[in-house]
């Protein structure tokens, strides 16, 4: 069945909170001198079926429902949170922040107005008005192709996930707004064995959409990826160590860029003097073949919202353009230490988390240089087929993530597979150090975790040649 | 939104619902932080939190469904979403739920009294001016947080099992960014306890300390060679792989200890314990996560791997009885596998006399990157690291941004000695602790 975005809304979505009782409880907030309250309420169902050892191992269904008040008073912010969202509940929790905010006297006035938005992120088959069997049925597909694609995988465990994460937010600036964040995920991660050598290879697709993601993505190719990347790993040979160029291909490669230099530019690190790029806005702190973009308002991208956690309209943000730094990522609360507007980059992984600027969809837009002239360029070095997770200290810029597919390339030419590789180094440096940006971007998905919780956030690139990197392995 | 009247809720819908086994658990808690920027108070927050699962037995599966919105008229559709879920799954394994009437270890727990907002916004206020004081390159984005928390587990089934534990903590967290005019770094430390009984000034100081010893520094050498593991590197090291003592992940095939009980897996330095009662845990708990009682066990003696962990399921497909260590990750996650303070047992060297057996090679203090980089499947590691070169039997030059590469497997069989001192830091119900330790040889990729 084919839904449009607002029927359900009206509909389906869990009675939210009126703006009469958001005003009440406002204003309650607002009662001891803050100069800025808000009421984020929320009810989420999480959905995850998990398969393993061939079997459907277990299902977690889980409703996360709760609310919570900021205030702010010149820098400094309060957060309240409860479960119970009843209109005593809510009023008790604003009174909580209010205390805790010390004593004044109220100075606003409050005047909530639907906030208009476009819903960027239609949803057409609702997961959770699908049945348990038929999630089943695309789980196994993906799960059964991963197993039968050589006698070398010895295991694979697959989740296939769904989240429907209903907020409202409303706050004395006069927002008033509701949205339906709907993501579905298939993830399969398989295990292969090669002469008593174990290794593991994995694939994640995930969207910002319901069921109809299935219809671009193949159940069947996310376990096939999964299974060669675990054997082809399970046959390398360690990764030799050293400093050499890398080059990193697109999709999940631009976990790169996400750590050296993402976080250092969120407002979260910046307004408070830790980070790398503190004070750089207008100067060229990347190679002039960087253009990085963070953008909210692709359709159906995993990292994309029509509002952030303060209510602000999605946006696109060119960070930095030819090299130049341009902006930050900035959410209302720090904006305010900084002297800036928010970017529409305040987010959280639940109400029971205070909010702060965070990354939607990241990457490196393409260039101009040709894939096989950044292989052929490269007399000794790493091609990096498929990254997996990394860090990052803001404060230092330096970073790590571990290559999950990595080839020596030799006189040009992808070589043999190595594994066990990571790459470290310091993110002002490498920015500068990417010289070669080719012509494909491609995403990938992740859930990246901070101060504000875990959230799902897309990386992405083309294939960059990175001059000179440490490459961990032994 | 009551527990206990959701509860009965819970258990009428059960009963309603013609349910035999059947069980709730309830783990919710009440935090409040603090925390100082410059020399204000910038954020204070305060939250309620807490949820329940419910599981139940069809047909021989285990279903689960969770819920934070404790309406009792709600009660009936958990139960339905728990028997839907149970209805669609395969896995093979008999499942079960502890009976109730067991003996269980008495707790010494002191009643404890929180210290009020007032009591910690003056020791934030007061930390933070003494990390200023502490070091003249202690910088602004320094901070300074201190916290509380009230945490609650209940769970009760239907087979007469009826346990709740509550226990209340404080701490101090200290976070120093420093500079040295070219460059700024940072560190922190975390002390968690009674926070009237923590020595704010050591605290402090700690953090700064920490931080300026990261100043400066070179990249290591690229080379094989001794590594000195700091207790801070090693407990962090031992996090990423406490999963392969799982005996789930051994009965998976996700680790490579499936078949070695009984045999030499490690040197004969290393004897590793599971401790639920540590003394210097401050959250000592006498069940795990499905109401068995929790007691002590060396998982490694002297290099022998005694036993895995085990949680009741896991225990009847090895033909054993559990270690309790069925845990969950939160209320709303499936039972699983975890240790409480889980710690290499201290050896006799001091951590001088350690490096003076390493004679030439790199002391780790920081290990960066674990969720990525460190795959307990396969046992390999490949790091971003921080620490000092270790020349003539001493530490020399701090180095960084450099790698140590190995296996988790082989590198149990390379520790050469455990050091003599044992610090538990607990941050939860899971603590991983270490003295320093010396492992014969790892790969160093730097420069």
């Amino acid at each position: 069945m084919i839904q449009s975005f607002q029927n359900f809304k009206a509909k389906e979505v869990y009675a939210m909170i009126s703006k009469a009782v958001c005003e009440r409880v406002l204003a309650k907030a607002v009662s001891t001198g803050a100069d800025y309250a808000e009421l984020f309420a929320e009810n989420t169902l999480n959905h995850t079926i998990n398969m393993i050892s061939d079997k459907v191992d277990t299902i977690g269904d889980t409703v996360v429902a709760g609310a919570a008040v900021r205030v702010y008073k010149g820098l400094r912010s309060v957060m309240a949170s409860t479960v119970d969202t009843s209109e005593a509940g809510l009023l008790r929790c604003a009174q909580q922040a209010a205390e805790a905010l010390g004593q004044g006297t109220a100075g606003i006035d409050i005047v909530l107005k639907d906030s208009k938005f476009e819903d960027i992120h239609p949803i057409r088959i609702v997961p959770a008005n699908v049945k348990n069997k038929d999630k089943i049925a695309i789980l196994k597909d993906a799960y059964f192709a991963a197993k039968g694609y050589s006698d070398a995988i010895v295991q694979v465990e697959g989740t296939f996930l769904d989240v429907d994460h209903n907020i409202l937010i409303a706050s004395t600036d006069g927002v008033y707004a509701q949205d339906r964040q709907i993501r579905t995920r298939l993830s399969v991660s398989a295990v292969a064995e090669v002469n008593g050598e174990t290794q593991t290879g994995g694939c994640r697709p995930g969207r910002r959409m319901g069921m109809e993601m299935f219809e671009f993505i193949d159940p069947k190719a996310t376990g096939l990826k999964a299974a060669k990347q675990a054997v082809t790993m399970a046959g390398a040979g360690y990764c030799p160590a050293g400093v050499m160029p890398v080059a990193i291909d697109n999709g999940f490669g631009g976990v790169i860029f996400h750590e050296a230099c993402g976080h250092s530019l969120e407002a979260s690190s910046v307004a408070y003097g830790q980070s790398q790029f503190c004070g750089k806005l207008g100067e060229k702190i990347a190679n002039e073949k960087v253009t990085a973009i963070d953008d909210g308002t692709i359709p159906g991208a995993w990292g994309s919202i029509n509002i952030d956690d303060e209510g602000t309209p999605s946006q696109k943000r060119i960070l930095i353009e030819k090299g130049v730094l341009k902006t930050y990522m900035i959410d209302k609360f720090n904006g305010r230490r900084m002297g800036m507007a928010s970017t529409a980059s305040s987010r959280r992984q639940s109400y029971a988390y205070t909010p702060t600027s965070r990354m939607t969809n990241t990457y490196i837009a393409a260039g101009t240089d040709k894939n096989e002239d950044i292989i052929a360029s490269i007399e000794y070095g790493l091609y990096a087929a498929d990254m997996g997770g990394g860090s990052v200290n803001p404060v230092t810029g330096e970073f790590n993530f571990a290559v999950n597919e990595g080839y020596i390339i030799r006189k040009g030419k992808i070589c043999e597979p190595v594994r066990g590789a990571s790459l470290v180094g310091k993110g002002s440096q490498i920015i500068q150090d990417i010289d070669m940006v080719g012509t494909d971007m491609d995403m990938g998905q992740c859930m990246c975790g901070s101060s504000s919780g875990s959230i799902p956030t897309n990386v992405g690139q083309p294939l960059i040649r990175v001059s000179s990197i440490t490459v961990g392995g032994r | 939104m009551d527990y206990n009247t959701f509860k009965e809720a819970v258990i009428a819908a059960a009963k309603a619902a013609g349910l035999a086994e059947y069980e709730l658990y309830y783990e919710g808690s009440e935090d409040t932080s603090v925390g100082v920027f410059q020399h204000e108070i910038n954020q204070f927050s305060s939250s309620v939190s807490g949820g329940v699962c419910f599981r139940c037995v069809v047909n021989g599966k285990m279903g689960y469904a969770s819920t934070e919105d404790m309406d009792p008229a709600k009660a009936a559709a958990l139960v339905e979403r728990a028997m839907n879920n149970a209805a669609v799954l395969e896995a093979e394994e008999a499942v079960f739920l502890c009976a109730g009437g067991k003996t269980y270890e008495k707790l010494d727990i002191t009643p404890y009294a929180l210290p009020t907002t007032e009591e910690m916004i003056s020791t934030a206020l007061s930390a933070q001016e003494k990390l200023y004081a502490a070091d003249p390159k202690v910088v602004d984005g320094c901070e300074s947080e201190v916290l509380r928390q009230t945490f609650r587990v209940a769970i009760c089934n239907s087979k007469g099992l009826d346990l709740n534990y509550e226990n209340a903590l404080s701490g101090l967290v200290s976070a120093a960014v420093v500079s040295d005019g070219k460059e700024m770094t940072n560190d922190y430390q975390i002390e968690l306890g009674k926070l009237d009984t923590i020595d704010v000034d050591a605290v402090v100081k700690k953090a700064a300390e920490k931080a300026v010893g990261k100043l400066g520094g070179d990249v290591a050498p690229t080379a094989v060679c001794p590594v000195v593991f700091a207790p801070e590197a090693m407990k962090s090291l031992l996090a990423a792989f406490s999963s392969v003592f799982s005996s789930e992940a051994a009965q998976k095939g996700l680790s490579r200890l499936g078949d070695k009980e009984g045999q030499v897996i490690a040197s004969p330095a290393v004897t590793l314990v599971d401790d639920p009662f540590h003394p210097q845990s401050p959250v000592p708990i006498n069940f795990d996560g499905e109401g068995c009682p929790t007691h002590t066990k060396k998982v490694i003696e002297n290099g022998k791997l005694n036993t895995l962990l085990y949680n009741l399921k896991t225990a009847a497909v090895a033909g054993k009885e559990t270690t309790g260590n069925g845990s969950k990750s939160g209320y709303a996650s499936a039972v699983g596998i975890r240790p409480f303070t889980f710690y290499l047992a201290p050896g006799s060297l001091t951590e001088e006399e350690l490096l003076k057996k390493a004679g030439k090679g790199v002391y780790i203090n920081s290990l960066g990157g674990l969720h990525a980089g460190a795959n307990a499947v396969s046992g390999d590691f490949s790091l971003q690291s921080a620490g000092f070169l270790i020349e003539g039997g001493k530490k020399t030059i701090p180095v960084k941004s450099f790698t140590v590469a190995g296996n988790f497997y082989d590198l149990l069989k390379k520790i050469t000695d455990v050091a003599s001192e044992l610090e538990v830091k607990a941050t939860g119900m899971t603590a991983f602790a270490s003295p320093a330790v010396l492992v014969s040889e790892l790969s160093i990729a730097g420069k």
